[in-house]
Parts: C-alpha cells; sequence; structure tokens
C-alpha cells in the first residue's frame, strides 16, 4: 500500500499541525433541558492539517510524487499520525498488542516517574533473553524513534528492538529515559517495536513510544496507536508556493473515516 | 464514571476560562401588556468554555483519549468546577468536535465547552 512520506530530516511534518477529531452524537433535546442521545461510531473521520515550509527540491519532488501516486483523493494510503504514538495500549503491557516471551512475566501497577502507577515490572526467569514487543503496520524502511523509561534495583542493560536493528542501553536505579532512532527493512510493510532483557534481568518500564522521526518528544499514552490505514488526502489539489532556490512551501490535508 | 482530565498542574482551565449559568423560564405576554413568567425546567444548568494553550504532547494526547474514549458529546463525565471545585457528576461535551494544533514543541492548543447536563 502507499505510504505518506518522510520529509528528509525523518519527520512527517511540520509545526503547525492541526488535527481534528469528529464524532457524531445523535441529539434529541427535551423541553426540560434533558437530552437523548446516540453515538454514531461510524461517523467519525479525522482531519490533519499539514503545512510545510522551507522544503527543498528533493522534499517537494518527494511529495508531489506521493500525490501523483494517490491520484488526489482517489486512493487510499497508510498515514502515520505525526503528533501520536504509533503504539497501542502503552500504559497496558498485558494487552494482547504486546508480545511477551514465554519466560517473560509483566506486572502492572508500579509507581510511574510522572506520578501514576502506570509503569510495569519486567522480569526474565529464563535462561536466555527474552523480550516483549509489539508490531505494527507501518513500512520498515522509515526512520522511526522508539523510546522508554526504564529503571532496575541494580545497574544493568536493556536491548532496544526497533525492526531488526538493535541497541543495547545502560538501566540506572532511578527513572531514565532511553532512547533508539534507527530504520528498518524497507522491503518489509511491517515493524515490530520491543524490549529484550537478558537472562535473569528484571526492570520496571514505563512510557514505551514509538514516532515516525530522529527524535523522542513527550511521551503520549496511546491505545489506539497512531498507525492509520486507508486515510486518504483531502484535496484533489496540491498547491506548491516556491520562495526561493530550493525553498518550496505547500499544505497538505489528509483525511481518515472508519467507515471507508 | 469518567471524569474529564486535569493537565499536569493539576489544573482543569486556563486563562481566560469562561462560565455560563443558563436558567431556562417562559414568558406568556398578554394583550394588556402584562406577562406571566415561569420556570421551564428544574433549576439552572452550567457551560464551561476551557481554552487550552502551551499544552506539552503528553496533555494534548490525553485530552485527544479522553475525547474518543466519551465518544465525542455523547458520553457523560463528572467535572470539578475550576471556580469553586463542586463536582458535577453529569456533563458532558458540548461538541462532535475537538481541534488540537501544534503549535511548536510543547506548544499544543485545544478548547472545549463542557456543559451540564439535566437529571
Amino acid at each position: 500500500m502507499l505510504v505518506y512520506p518522510q520529509l528528509g530530516t525523518g519527520a512527517m511534518s511540520q509545526f503547525p499541525v492541526k488535527k481534528q477529531r469528529h464524532l457524531r452524537t445523535v441529539v434529541n433535546a427535551a423541553a426540560d433541558g434533558s437530552w437523548i442521545k446516540l453515538a454514531d461510531a461510524p461517523g467519525e473521520y479525522t482531519e490533519w492539517s499539514l503545512q510545510y515550509a522551507q522544503l527543498s527540491d528533493a522534499e517537494l519532488a518527494t511529495l508531489q510524487q506521493f500525490f501523483t501516486a494517490a491520484e488526489g483523493t482517489l486512493n487510499a494510503f497508510t498515514f502515520l499520525d505525526p503528533i501520536s504514538n504509533l503504539l497501542a495500549w502503552t500504559d497496558h503491557l498485558d494487552n494482547a498488542v504486546w508480545v511477551p516471551g514465554p519466560l517473560l512475566t509483566v506486572a502492572g501497577g508500579i509507581a510511574d516517574p510522572l506520578g501514576g502507577t502506570n509503569a510495569w515490572h519486567l522480569s526474565n526467569t529464563g535462561g536466555g533473553a527474552q523480550n516483549i514487543s509489539q508490531t505494527i503496520s507501518a513500512p520498515a524502511g522509515y526512520l522511526y524513534c522508539l523510546s522508554a523509561y526504564v529503571r532496575s534495583a541494580q545497574a544493568s542493560t536493556a536491548t532496544m528492538l526497533l525492526g531488526a536493528q538493535r541497541a543495547s542501553q545502560a538501566v540506572t536505579t532511578g527513572w531514565t529515559r532511553i532512547v533508539f532512532a534507527a530504520s528498518g527493512d524497507p522491503t518489509r510493510a511491517s515493524i515490530s517495536f520491543g524490549l529484550e532483557l537478558p537472562a535473569g534481568g528484571a526492570l520496571d518500564v514505563y512510557g514505551v513510544q514509538a514516532e515516525p522521526q530522529a527524535a523522542a518528544s513527550v511521551y503520549k499514552a496511546s491505545t489506539t496507536g497512531g498507525v492509520y490505514e486507508n486515510a486518504r488526502l483531502r484535496d484533489d489539489l496540491l498547491t506548491i508556493t516556491s520562495t526561493d532556490v530550493n525553498r518550496h512551501s505547500c499544505k497538505v490535508n489528509v483525511y481518515y473515516a472508519k467507515h471507508l | 464514571m469518567a471524569t474529564f482530565p486535569n493537565l499536569k498542574t493539576n489544573a482543569v482551565a486556563q486563562y481566560p476560562a469562561t462560565k455560563v449559568l443558563r436558567f431556562q423560564n417562559q414568558a406568556l405576554r398578554f394583550l394588556d401588556g402584562t406577562e406571566q413568567r415561569y420556570r421551564d425546567a428544574a433549576g439552572p444548568l452550567h457551560r464551561w468554555q476551557i481554552s487550552l494553550s502551551q499544552l506539552d504532547e503528553g496533555e494534548t494526547a490525553a485530552l485527544d483519549a479522553f475525547f474518543a474514549a466519551n465518544q465525542g458529546a455523547f458520553g457523560s463525565f463528572a467535572f470539578t468546577d475550576p471556580w469553586d471545585g463542586t463536582v458535577y457528576a453529569n456533563c458532558s461535551l458540548a461538541s462532535d468536535e475537538l481541534d488540537v494544533t501544534s503549535v511548536a514543541e510543547m506548544s499544543g492548543t485545544t478548547s472545549l465547552t463542557v456543559m451540564e447536563n439535566r437529571g
């Protein structure tokens, strides 16, 4: 499937980004001011307004190629929400979207660095490395940033998994945020993100986040994730303004409706 | 019952915040110019207009998640009046639309209107 392109920096968009979520509720208003309401869940749609400035010739060409391939509003594509956590159920590592190794125990209710109790304790009781991971339907060749807050009773290490890429990170006794940015295999249409513990290892983890960019932003707890398959362009026209040599600006509106 | 999310500072709203108190009365005007007025509802209803700026990405994500979980204007939740701390147990969002704008890093803006429901 067609995928909305990243810029040369690895970012999906520039500031400002506007996201509009539209739901539909049927309301019957009574004379006394009370209401009878019916939620129309399939009526939900979301729009992003992405404004680009200072684009290079190469970046503009990429956007134009994408616009041509999508044929305006005609063809659907996969869109990675630039202001969301791509992973789902990030405060619920016991959810089915997470796949833990068979000898990895996952326990919740641990105090997190933001004052809540949404951290998780991972413990590897096996004789080999064990991991917990989540796979999303996003192009593996894009640049992603995986981040998480971790701590352990004794200083140790954890390995961050991003597709086939791996990065060993030090884990201290206090909460620290570990970050790993890399691209995966460009031929694959899905990518896994995870955390691997060595044999006998144990740590607390909070705020696992994957973003389609080069660096981590503030942690965003997520239940739905940020991958939108079957998104579409809202407009059939792409207006480009060239402000200087190798400097261009344009605006793109992306539309995603559940019922499409 | 769901609860409207607080910001990281534990505040619910920022300045300028608007609060509306609304009665629902009816007036019958007679030919001689006199009027008879009566209450058409049991009591006042409150409405709060909450404009938020300088939000970090975690705060905007929490508001977006609350909006989605609440199904826009459909669901009801408890809301604490930021003026006096009174908890109104049955409130809804006034709109099925939520606009979140990320102006820059850690600088999101959005606005919501919360209204008290009858009953």
